[in-house]
């Protein structure tokens, strides 16, 4: 009886570990994003605590809307010609950050070492 | 021969088998590239001690061999997570040791496992101060429950094999 309750305790903690890895290998790695505007960043976001929002982000009288929604953001519209940054869609992948280059905007996945530099 | 003198060769023999343990494990490539996952065949060893000897007796079996594996190994950072592991361990199971009987040693030794990758991971959080390390924590748990089965199912093999070396005292 007593033995049952340890293998229990075993089969959570091992399906636990399982559950725990499948939404480490299935969600982003890094989970802070970092807004540059023309070379200068002008927002980190944390975006497992980030609240849905939408805002602009202007270089020289051009305006992109960022859209921060479900833990996961976009650029939702701009007013370039080719907006190819809107049809890359969400951010999804620490290695290809979405980028306006009319607008010399980059929206990408950066890692905890330089959120600390700027708290820093 | 004293009680005490062949006790004090039996430690010494355990502790040389598992190092020889250790030392041929360090040969066997590791599929899995994440820090901390190993399958830890020394701690048959380990569980083995710490289910027939006293628990100040296989802590001495533990601390020689983490020294001198870190020697063999030359692998001196190491030492500081494998020893965090080790001790947080050697804790658990002596505790368990009270509540779980021999015939299911291999669930103490799950407890040990995860414990030992839970030791790990907090010695990894305090010299690096790293958060995103615990991203890695639920793979050492799947790893740990893992290995911690199959030295534990290990160790009750050896337990079975050495039946006569006890008995002879």
């Amino acid at each position: 009886m007593k033995n049952k309750v340890f293998i229990m305790m075993i089969a959570v903690i091992f399906i636990a570990g399982i559950i725990g890895s499948v939404i480490v290998l299935t969600a982003p790695q890094k989970s802070t994003v970092r807004i540059v505007s023309d070379g200068t960043v002008v927002d980190t976001v944390d975006l497992r605590t980030a609240q849905d929002r939408t805002f602009d982000v202007t270089y020289e009288g051009h305006v992109n809307t960022v859209e921060i929604k479900d833990h996961r953001i976009r650029i939702k519209d701009a007013d370039c010609p080719d907006r190819t940054c809107v049809n890359m869609g969400w951010l999804s992948s620490a290695s290809m950050p979405i980028v306006c280059l009319p607008h010399r905007l980059v929206i990408e996945f950066t890692d905890g070492a330089d959120v600390d530099a700027v708290t820093r | 021969m004293g009680e005490r003198v062949k006790r004090l060769t039996k430690l010494g023999v355990l502790t040389a088998v598992s190092l020889i343990i250790f030392v041929i494990e360090l040969q066997i490539p590791n599929p899995f590239p994440i820090p901390g996952i190993k399958l830890g065949l020394a701690n048959i060893i380990t569980v083995y001690a710490v289910y027939h000897y006293k628990a100040h007796e296989a802590a001495a079996v533990v601390t020689v061999r983490l020294l001198l594996g870190a020697v063999f190994s030359g692998n001196f950072m190491a030492l500081l997570y494998s020893a965090s592991g080790a001790f947080l361990c050697l804790i658990g199971m002596l505790l368990l040791r009270r509540v779980i009987d021999e015939k299911h040693l291999w669930t103490a030794s799950v407890f040990g496992a995860v414990l030992h990758n839970t030791g790990q991971m907090a010695a990894a959080l305090l010299v690096t101060r790293t958060v995103q390390l615990l991203l890695y924590y639920p793979f050492l748990i799947v790893s740990g429950c893992l290995a911690g089965a199959f030295t534990g199912l290990c160790a009750q093999l050896v337990t079975a094999r050495l039946k006569g070396w006890k008995r002879k005292k």
